[in-house]
């Protein structure tokens, strides 16, 4: 056999991409032809250790860059979108209507936008744009979780508007946004972390979370905005702990006042 | 499966969907990673390179046709990134290069004084590292798992046969220098 085709014949045998009648006729050579045979002994070890050099696992500091990197491209990307957006209404200023004019052209798109749309999409296309979505799901998840961790509150305020992109939340999720909304230094964290949880006061393990969080607060504005939240759900249970915080002897007057009202809303 | 979905989610990025990069980061980070690492034996080196990789695959987003395998075109987006690296780098790469294998050779002679057993896996790591980096690169894509010798043909830019002959070929001048080693 010529050398080059022997050295193909044992590399698809190698790298496994032989269906087993094609590796029994190789093997069968093999036993044939003690030459080729050595020159396979040779290189099977060889081919097979390589399998055994051991890779580290990478670190955490590469995903954080990543998704950081990723999001201020994302940023990017969209104020590009409203300056092109911005510029092209511009050119409707030197027309007399301009709202009709805009609202033409809108029509115009919108029917031919419509025309080329309305085909139905295949079973398979369905498909993977679920399984995408899923994937995104747990992606942008990721990307919550790392900007919550993050030092500065600007970032962890685009966690929480992450967060607010998420169709449902895992329980890794919620239990984030109450460590943010009973821990976190920052105020206005803290508040959008009340809205992000308002999302999800359906479920029974939030609602008793946001009142137990009630006597943990120590600042007059994440007090007041979770008493309205309170009041809006008329949840009952929350009068204990605010009848707690109101024993606080350093309450703030006006947190009082609200806390008295919101409990007289509720009964 | 898969593959069809890593084409159609590049084609989204294409279009604008740039999340979508997140997820093909999340798929394909392991392997690259390893790639990188069998080719430089750097940990944080190769973390840096992985991050070049989807930058590069931001930057010329507009290039995917998705036609074609898209892991191939990611290796091939990794494969230029390695090379500019080795460029831009050359002089500081190539000394330490010769000074890393001087200091592990030294330290081999060393060990086989002290111990008797020889470790065969690290001799043949230092015989992977002495090899020409596009042998060592078939080799490391040829051993991917999920990749065929038709996608290696594709990232190498070459045909199927030849990418055989060529990993053979690889596989060949790594046994002589595993042998010169341990015969040190």
């Amino acid at each position: 056999m010529e050398k080059e085709k022997f050295e193909i014949w044992m590399m698809e045998y190698l790298s496994g991409e032989l269906d087993d009648t094609d590796r029994d006729d190789f093997e069968n050579y093999l036993k044939n032809n003690p030459n080729e045979r050595q020159v396979f002994e040779e290189a099977y070890g060889l081919w097979n250790g390589i399998d055994l050099f051991e890779i580290p696992e990478h670190s955490k500091q590469m995903d954080d860059t990543f998704f950081e990197r990723l999001h201020s491209e994302i940023e990017k990307q969209e104020s590009m979108k409203l300056n092109w957006f911005q510029k092209f209404s511009s050119i409707f200023d030197s027309i007399q209507k301009p709202q009709l004019a805009f609202g033409m052209l809108l029509l115009g798109i919108g029917i031919s936008a419509g025309y080329f749309l309305n085909t139905k999409p295949s079973k398979e296309a369905i498909e993977v744009v679920n399984a995408s979505n899923t994937e995104t799901e747990q992606v942008r998840e990721q990307l919550v979780l790392t900007l919550l961790e993050q030092p500065s509150a600007n970032k962890r305020l685009q966690g929480m508007n992450e967060a607010a992109k998420l169709n449902d939340a895992t329980e890794q999720i919620i239990e984030a946004l109450f460590a943010t909304l009973n821990n976190d230094s920052n105020i206005n964290v803290r508040l959008v972390a009340i809205e992000s949880l308002a999302k999800y006061v359906d479920t029974p393990e939030v609602r008793m979370g946001l009142v137990k969080s009630i006597a943990l607060q120590d600042s007059p504005l994440v007090q007041i905005a979770l008493a309205e939240l309170m009041v809006a759900l008329q949840e009952k249970a929350s009068i204990e702990s605010m009848k707690d915080l109101l024993q606080k002897p350093d309450i703030d007057t006006t947190v009082k006042q609200k806390l008295e009202e919101s409990i007289n809303h509720i009964i | 499966m898969q593959e069809l979905t890593n084409n159609a989610l590049m084609l989204k990025v294409k279009s604008g969907d740039l999340d979508k990069l997140g997820l093909l980061y999340e798929r394909h980070k392991k392997r690259l990673f390893g790639f990188f690492y069998n080719m430089n034996s750097n940990t944080s080196l190769s973390e840096d390179l992985v991050q070049n990789v989807f930058v590069r695959m931001l930057k010329y987003r507009h290039t995917f046709t998705g036609e074609g395998s898209f892991t191939a075109w990611m290796f091939r987006t990794a494969r230029n990134v390695n090379y500019d690296y080795y460029r831009k780098n050359r002089i500081a790469f190539n000394q330490s290069d010769v000074m890393n294998v001087a200091y592990k050779l030294e330290d081999s002679e060393n060990m086989e004084k002290g111990m008797i057993q020889k470790d065969d896996i690290s001799v043949l790591r230092r015989a992977m590292h002495l090899l020409p980096p596009e042998k060592r690169e078939i080799l490391v894509l040829s051993k991917f798992k999920e990749m065929k010798f038709s996608e290696v043909g594709e990232i190498l830019g070459c045909s199927e046969g030849t990418a055989k002959v060529k990993a053979h070929r690889a596989l060949k001048d790594l046994r002589t220098i595993f042998l010169q080693l341990e015969t040190r």
